[in-house]
């Protein structure tokens, strides 16, 4: 095996990795346990893909830190031979761009059949502004993208409240203990993190110049709640081996 | 303070803010759902009671009617019967007293019958089809008018709230027609219309305006009770051109 990915995979970032991979295998576990009409449902497929996806990416990151041929060929490929050390096109089409769609996919699951259109009108726009955004060079792939972060966060925010909106009005929530609700937990955990990280996420290239013990404190925020969030994905894959622990979902069709 | 650092408070500030904002919008989410739910379950509560209070006073009814149906019975039926049976017997003559022992069995056949309509019991074992069947024949037989029931389809399998309720708006929907329009010819029918099943009582006597509305009525009384089923009522009624009474049953 590539000596890097070795070192990519075991020493690069503990903070960040250990936890990953300790989900990323229980995870494995659960969903190989999992019956197999529910490896089939979306409702267990998703958070799954969504926590195999985070743990590619996250590893192929460190691994491009360790492997800077690669890093270079790929940035000036990419037509960024300023900063060559840098791997933000990797965060901003894995984290960024895919990771939200996937997210607003995952709440939409959850809504009820007559909100899910909004969601799925809010993923073109969001596909059809990135690739604008990306095309006409306003936010360049290599580089920071505060613009397409903020309008992704902000549909996640909007998402989310369509979801609370749905806990509070329709009456399959209103029987169930939202507490005990995974999807409540997952939704609550995606706002923090967007939340949280909104601002430092626009002005993070700011911070590092300006402050940069700062920037990095304030970008750990966004290690753990992403840690989090993960770490709810997890359960819900899990659910089903734990029974009577969580309330069933509402709007379901099979679980 | 240099204009910098004013920036980087701002950034941390405006974090937490918007930390501390989301903080409150979730709990104030989880606060107002409880309330919601606590309302929601109190008006299930009221409902549910208010679906037994009604059920109740349609078992009621029923037993109501079903009493006064074997008074008339006792009265017009085996009362005749019975004073019959006497005369047979007061004669000398075998095949009178013959005769009188058949009507006798004839009688403890009816009070056999009407002991069973004593209680609802009978509710769970008829159909919808054998009770308007009845309903409609029993009305016939009195002569007041001609009598008709077609059937697209049997209606067996009702939870028996929904049958005590229909089979007491059915009821009251004939007696109200006998009562109040005097027609010549009651028609029932069960049909299915896309994917509801529906009873339609129709009659040719004088009817009235439908128009006014039905609230404080008898009629007003019977919606609400197909409601509580999930039922539909529907009235059309014109002055000289009969009644029509659609109620649709709960999906």
């Amino acid at each position: 095996m590539d000596e890097r990915l070795i070192r990519a995979l075991f020493t690069a970032y503990p903070l960040n990795t250990f936890p990953l991979y300790l989900l990323q295998i229980i995870g494995v576990i659960c969903f190989i346990k999992l019956p197999r009409e529910k490896k089939a449902n979306i409702h267990y497929l998703l958070p799954f893909f969504i926590l195999s996806f985070t743990f590619f990416y996250e590893t192929l990151g460190a691994y491009l830190n360790y492997n800077h041929e690669l890093k270079y060929a790929i940035n000036a490929y990419l037509g960024n031979t300023v900063y060559p050390k840098f791997n933000l096109f990797l965060f901003n089409i894995a984290n960024r761009q895919i990771g939200t769609i996937l997210y607003l996919i995952l709440i939409k699951s959850w809504l009820h059949p007559s909100k899910k259109k909004y969601i799925t009108w809010m993923i073109y726009i969001f596909i059809v502004l990135a690739l604008v955004l990306q095309i006409t060079g306003m936010e360049l792939l290599y580089l920071q993208q505060p613009i397409i972060f903020s309008i992704g966060a902000n549909m996640i925010l909007i998402a989310s409240g369509i979801y609370f909106t749905g806990l509070m009005t329709h009456k399959a929530y209103l029987d169930r203990n939202p507490l005990k609700l995974l999807s409540f937990w997952q939704v609550t955990s995606m706002l923090f993190t967007y939340t949280l990280t909104y601002i430092s996420s626009v002005a993070l290239i700011y911070l590092y110049e300006v402050n940069p013990v700062l920037g990095r404190a304030l970008s750990n925020i966004n290690t753990v709640m992403t840690i989090i969030t993960l770490g709810v994905l997890t359960l819900i894959i899990a659910s089903p081996l734990l029974p009577n622990t969580f309330e069933k979902e509402p709007f379901y069709e099979s679980n | 303070m240099n204009p910098t650092e004013d920036q980087i408070y701002v950034i941390i500030f405006s974090t937490l803010f918007l930390g501390g904002l989301m903080s409150t919008f979730v709990v104030a989410m989880v606060f107002i759902h409880r309330q919601r739910q606590a309302q929601n379950r109190l008006k299930m509560d009221q409902v549910k009671s208010e679906h037994e209070k009604t059920l109740l006073n349609i078992e009621n009814e029923i037993q109501q009617e079903t009493l006064t149906h074997i008074g008339r019975e006792l009265h017009d039926n085996i009362g005749q019967l019975l004073s019959l049976a006497k005369l047979n017997f007061g004669s000398i003559k075998p095949e009178k007293i013959a005769e009188g022992r058949d009507i006798l069995g004839q009688a403890i056949q009816e009070v056999r019958g009407l002991s069973k309509q004593l209680n609802l019991d009978w509710v769970e074992s008829i159909s919808i089809n054998e009770f308007i069947e009845q309903q409609l024949e029993r009305i016939q037989n009195t002569g007041f008018c001609q009598t008709s029931l077609e059937a697209d389809f049997e209606l067996i399998e009702l939870p028996k709230d929904q049958k005590l309720v229909l089979i007491r708006v059915i009821q009251e929907s004939l007696n109200n027609a006998i009562k109040h329009a005097f027609p010549d010819k009651i028609q029932i029918r069960l049909h299915e219309n896309g994917m509801r099943k529906q009873i339609l009582i129709k009659d040719n006597g004088k009817g009235f305006d439908s128009s006014q509305k039905l609230n404080g009525s008898g009629m007003f009384n019977l919606k609400k009770r197909m409601e509580t089923i999930g039922g539909e009522f529907y009235l059309t009624s014109a002055v000289g051109k009969g009644t029509e009474i659609t109620l649709t049953l709960p999906n």
